[in-house]
C-alpha cells in the first residue's frame, strides 16, 4: 500500500487536471447542446443532416430520436470516450514503462515488495481515478439538466471505456521498450477505437423516420462502439455500457501475466533499430530538415485530405439543409463573405481552415531548428561547412513545402470528392481556392523564421501567438465584426474567393512573403547561437 | 605555415557574466595542445568563439589564419569538432548521424568509418534516443575522425568514456598527429592532458594563467606520497623538493616537486620501504596551491 500512496502523491496534479478538464468539457458541451437546440424540430433538423452525412456520423456518433438526450449522445459521447481513453493510456505509461525507464522501479523492486505490487497499485489507482471521473461525469450531466438514469448509464459507459484503455495502456507498457513507444501504442489504440466505430457508423444504415442508425460491423470492434449502443438518456441499456470491462479484464490480465514472467527493463517488442548508413536523401541540410519534418507532415497531410474530402461529402447534404435553414447559410457566409452560392461558401470555409492547418504544419517544420538549437544539436551542425542562413533556410524551405503539400493534397481530395458527386465545375473551384490560400499560409511560416532570427528565445511562443491571432482574426473576425484595420492584419483576410477578379492582394502577399524570407536569411547571419 | 589558433585579449560577456576576460591562446600547427581549466573557467566558450558560433565581445581571434566570425564556413571545411555534451536526433540512427555530419564536411572515408566503429565498439543501428551519454560521445568522435581535417577541436571528449575507450581515443589523436594535424583538447583533468599533449594552456576565470610545454609546467605540479618507511620525518623534510611532511597513522605523507622525485626515491629505498602509494598531481591541488582556489572536480 506504500506503493499506492507514493504513486498517488506523485500523480495528484496531472491526474486531477485530466479528470477535472474532462468533467468540465462534458458539463460544458452538455449545457451547450441543451441551450443551442431548443425544441424537437430544431434537433430533428440537425440530426437529419447528420444521418444524411456519413462524415458527420463518423466524427460524432449515433442519435436515437429527437430528444435532447439523443442529440447529446450523438454529439459528445465519442469525444469524451477518446479524452478518457487518452487519460488512461498516458496514466498507465507514467506509472509503468516510464518508471522502469527512469530507474524508479529498480529502487522499488530492490525494496521488500512483490514484483507485481507496482502493477497492482497502478491498476487500483487507475480504477479509483476512473470511478472519480464517472461520479463527476454523472454530476455534470445532472447539473446540465439531464435525467438521473441517463446520467448514470452514460457515466457507466465512460468509466468502463476508460478502464478498457487502462488495461490497454498497461499492456502497451509491457510490450514497448520505451515510454515513448508505449504512449504511441496507447494513442494509436484509442484513435483506432474511435476510427473503427467512425467507419462502422458512417457505413451503417440510417433510419430517418426514427432518427437513429444501425451501425455496420466495424463499430462492434471498438469498446467505444459497444458503449455507444447503451443509448444513455433514451434507451438506457446497461449491458453494452459494461461490455468494455471485458476488454479491460483481458488486456489487464495479459499485462499481469507478461509482467510476472519478464525481467525488469525487458519488453516483448524490442526497440526498433535503424539503418547503419544514411541514405542519399539525408546527406544534406535540406534532407535533414525534410526527414525531421516527415512524421508530423504525414499527419498534417492526412488532415488536409480529410478536410478536402469533407467538401465533397458535405456539399449535397448542406445544399439541401441550407435551402430550408437560413441560419446555416449565415454562418457559412461569415467565413467566406464574398460568396453567393452555398457550395462556394462551403469551399471557401473549409479551404480557409485547411490553409490554417497548412500554416501550422509549416510553422512546426521551421520551429524544429529552434528545438535543435536549445537541445545542442545545432552546434555540431553549425561547426560544419554550414552557414546559419543555410541552416535556417533549409528548415524554412521545408516549412513552405509542407504548406504546399497539405494544401495541394486537400485540393486534390476536394476535386475528387466533388467530381465524384458530379460537380465538375465546383471541383475546379476547390482546387483554385486551395492554391489561393498558399500565399497567406506562407506569410505565417516566413514570419516564424524571422522570429527565430531576431528573438530566438521567445520565437516559439511568439510564432504560435502570431498563428493564433491570424486564426482568430481570419476565422472569427467577420463574425465578431472587428474593424477592418484589425481584420487586415491577418494574411487570411486577404485571400480572395474564386472565381478571382482581383489578383492585387495575392501579389501583395507574395511580395510580403519574399521580403520576410529574405529578412530571416539576412538577420540570422548576424546572430550568435543562443541556447 | 600560419598559426593554427591565435587569440589576443579575447573577451566574451554574457550580460553581467564575464566568461572570457582577456584570454591569450596560441596553438602552433602540428601540435597537440591541452586546454586545461576547472569547470566554468571558459573552455567551452573559447571553443565556441573559435568556431564562430559566438561573437567575441573584445580582443582578437584567428583560426587557420582566418576570422572565425566572418569566415566561419571556410574554416569549418578544414576542421572537425566534438562538443562536450553531445545530443543526437532521437529518431536518427548513429550511422545516419555519422554520415550526415561527415557529408556536410565532404564525406567519410568508408574504410576509416568502419574501423572506427569497430574500435569504439559502437552499434550504428541504434537510434539516437537509445544511446547512453558515452555512446553519444562516440558517435560524435567517429564522425570527427572519419574524415581527415587540418584542425581538431575536442571539448572534454573523454568525459563519458570508460578507460578502454579513452585509450582508443588517445590512439586516434596520435594517428592524426602523425598525419600532421593540429589538435586542441580541453579538459579539467591534468593527467589526461599530460598523456596526450606536448603543450598546455591553463585557463582560470576566463584568463590564461600558464602556457608552455609540459616540462616547463612541471614546476607547478607536485606528486603526493604516502609511505611506510624507516626514514624519519626530519630526514625527509631535509631533502630538496619535499614539502608538507606529516604523519598519518603509521605512514608518512608528503608532496614532492616533479623534478625531485628521483633523489627522493633513492633516499626512500636506502631507508627501507614496506608500503607506498603515490598519487599523481591533480588540477584541483595545483589550483589550490598556486591561486588559493577551491575548485570542485
Ligand atoms: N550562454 C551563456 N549564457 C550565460 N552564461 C554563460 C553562457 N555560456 C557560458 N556561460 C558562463 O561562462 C562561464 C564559462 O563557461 P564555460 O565556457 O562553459 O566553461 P567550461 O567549458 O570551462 O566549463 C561560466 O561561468 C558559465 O556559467
Ligand atoms: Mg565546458
Amino acid at each position: 500500500m506504500a506503493v499506492l500512496g507514493q504513486q498517488l502523491r506523485r500523480d495528484r496534479v496531472v491526474l486531477s487536471i485530466w479528470i477535472v478538464a474532462i468533467a468540465v468539457l462534458l458539463a460544458g458541451s452538455a449545457a451547450a447542446v441543451s441551450s443551442e437546440f431548443t425544441g424537437a424540430a430544431a434537433r430533428a433538423a440537425v440530426l437529419q443532416l447528420g444521418l444524411a452525412t456519413p462524415s458527420l456520423l463518423a466524427l460524432r456518433g449515433i442519435p436515437n430520436g429527437d430528444s435532447a438526450g439523443s442529440l447529446l449522445w450523438f454529439q459528445v459521447f465519442a469525444f469524451l470516450a477518446v479524452a478518457g481513453g487518452l487519460m488512461n493510456t498516458f496514466f498507465a505509461t507514467r506509472h509503468g514503462r516510464a518508471d522502469e525507464e527512469q530507474g524508479r522501479r529498480e529502487l522499488l523492486a530492490a525494496g521488500a515488495i512483490g514484483r507485481l505490487a507496482p502493477l497492482v497499485a497502478t491498476a487500483m489507482l487507475g480504477l479509483l481515478a476512473n470511478l472519480v471521473l464517472g461520479v463527476l461525469s454523472a454530476l455534470g450531466f445532472l447539473v446540465a439538466g439531464y435525467d438521473g438514469t441517463g446520467a448514470l448509464v452514460a457515466a457507466t459507459g465512460l468509466t468502463s471505456c476508460g478502464l478498457a484503455f487502462l488495461g490497454v495502456g498497461m499492456l502497451a507498457g509491457e510490450l514497448a521498450a520505451t515510454s515513448r513507444s508505449a504512449n504511441s501504442i496507447g494513442v494509436v489504440a484509442v484513435l483506432l477505437a474511435y476510427a473503427l466505430r467512425g467507419a462502422g457508423d458512417a457505413l451503417g444504415t440510417p433510419h430517418f423516420e426514427k432518427l437513429t442508425l444501425t451501425p455496420s460491423w466495424p463499430s462492434w470492434l471498438s469498446p467505444i462502439g459497444w458503449a455507444q449502443q447503451s443509448f444513455a438518456f433514451t434507451e438506457n441499456r446497461v449491458g453494452p455500457a459494461l461490455l468494455p470491462l471485458a476488454l479491460a479484464a483481458l488486456a489487464g490480465g495479459i499485462a499481469f501475466a507478461v509482467h510476472a514472467r519478464r525481467d525488469l527493463g525487458a519488453s516483448l517488442l524490442p526497440e526498433r533499430s535503424g539503418p547503419a548508413h544514411a541514405g542519399v536523401g539525408l546527406r544534406s541540410m535540406l534532407g535533414l530538415a525534410a526527414r525531421l519534418a516527415r512524421g508530423a507532415l504525414i499527419a498534417w497531410a492526412v488532415g488536409g485530405v480529410l478536410l478536402g474530402a469533407l467538401i465533397g461529402t458535405l456539399t449535397n447534404a448542406v445544399a439541401g439543409v441550407a435551402a430550408s435553414n437560413p441560419q446555416i447559410t449565415q454562418v457559412l457566409k461569415a467565413f467566406a463573405p464574398n460568396r453567393q452560392d452555398t457550395v462556394g461558401l462551403l469551399i471557401g470555409a473549409i479551404m480557409l481552415m485547411t490553409g490554417m492547418m497548412a500554416a501550422a504544419a509549416g510553422i512546426q517544420a521551421v520551429l524544429r531548428v529552434r528545438g535543435d538549437e536549445t537541445d545542442g544539436r545545432a552546434e555540431p551542425l553549425l561547426a560544419l561547412a554550414v552557414s546559419r542562413a543555410r541552416w535556417l533556410g533549409s528548415a524554412l524551405a521545408v516549412g513552405l513545402a509542407a504548406v504546399a503539400v497539405v494544401l495541394v493534397l486537400a485540393g486534390i481530395a476536394a476535386f475528387a470528392g466533388l467530381a465524384a458527386s458530379g460537380r465538375l465545375s465546383d471541383s475546379w473551384r476547390a482546387v483554385e481556392q486551395a492554391l489561393a490560400e498558399l500565399p497567406a499560409a506562407f506569410t505565417i511560416v516566413a514570419a516564424a523564421a524571422v522570429l527565430i532570427a531576431i528573438v530566438p528565445r521567445a520565437s516559439i511562443l511568439l510564432a504560435w501567438l502570431v498563428f493564433a491571432a491570424a486564426i482568430v482574426i481570419g476565422l472569427f473576425g467577420p463574425l465578431l465584426t472587428l474593424p477592418t484595420g484589425v481584420l487586415d492584419t491577418s494574411p487570411f483576410s486577404h485571400v480572395p474567393s474564386v472565381p478571382f477578379t482581383d489578383w492585387g492582394p495575392t501579389v501583395v502577399l507574395l511580395v510580403v512573403d519574399a521580403a520576410l524570407v529574405a529578412l530571416a536569411l539576412v538577420l540570422v547571419r548576424r546572430r550568435e547561437l543562443s541556447s | 605555415m600560419t598559426i593554427a589558433i591565435h587569440t589576443r585579449g579575447l573577451v566574451k560577456t554574457f550580460g553581467r557574466v564575464r566568461a572570457l576576460d582577456g584570454l591569450d591562446l596560441t596553438v602552433e600547427p602540428g601540435e597537440v595542445h591541452g586546454f586545461l581549466g576547472p569547470n566554468g573557467s571558459g573552455k567551452s566558450t573559447t571553443i565556441r568563439v573559435l568556431l564562430g558560433l559566438l561573437r567575441a565581445s573584445g580582443g582578437s581571434a584567428m583560426v587557420l589564419g582566418l576570422d572565425p566570425w566572418r569566415d566561419a564556413v571556410a574554416i569549418h571545411r578544414r576542421l572537425a569538432y566534438v562538443p562536450g555534451d553531445v545530443s543526437l536526433w532521437p529518431n536518427l540512427s548513429g550511422g545516419e548521424t555519422i554520415d550526415l555530419l561527415t557529408s556536410l564536411r565532404g564525406g567519410a572515408d568508408p574504410g576509416l568509418r568502419a574501423r572506427l566503429l569497430s574500435d569504439f565498439e559502437l552499434d550504428p543501428t541504434t537510434r539516437g534516443r537509445a544511446y547512453s551519454k558515452g555512446n553519444r560521445q562516440k558517435v560524435a568522435l567517429v564522425a570527427a575522425f572519419a574524415r581527415r581535417a587540418e584542425l581538431y577541436l575536442f571539448d572534454e571528449p573523454t568525459s563519458g568514456l570508460d578507460p578502454v575507450m579513452e585509450e582508443v581515443f588517445r590512439r586516434e589523436v596520435e594517428r592524426v598527429r602523425g598525419e600532421g594535424a593540429t589538435v586542441l583538447l580541453s579538459s579539467h583533468i591534468l593527467s589526461e592532458v599530460e598523456q596526450l599533449c606536448e603543450k598546455v594552456t591553463i585557463v582560470r576565470a576566463g584568463k590564461a594563467v600558464e602556457s608552455g610545454s609540459l616540462s616547463e609546467l612541471r614546476h607547478l605540479t607536485r606528486t603526493s606520497f604516502h609511505v611506510a618507511t624507516g626514514a624519519t620525518p626530519a630526514e625527509l623534510a631535509a631533502l630538496p623538493g619535499v614539502h608538507d611532511v606529516h604523519r598519518e597513522a603509521d605512514r608518512l605523507a608528503f608532496d614532492v616537486d616533479t623534478d625531485a622525485i628521483g633523489p627522493v626515491l633513492t633516499a626512500l629505498t636506502a631507508a627501507g620501504v614496506s608500503a607506498m602509494t603515490v598519487a599523481p598531481p591533480s588540477l584541483e591541488e595545483l589550483f589550490l596551491r598556486h591561486y588559493g582556489d577551491r575548485v570542485e572536480s
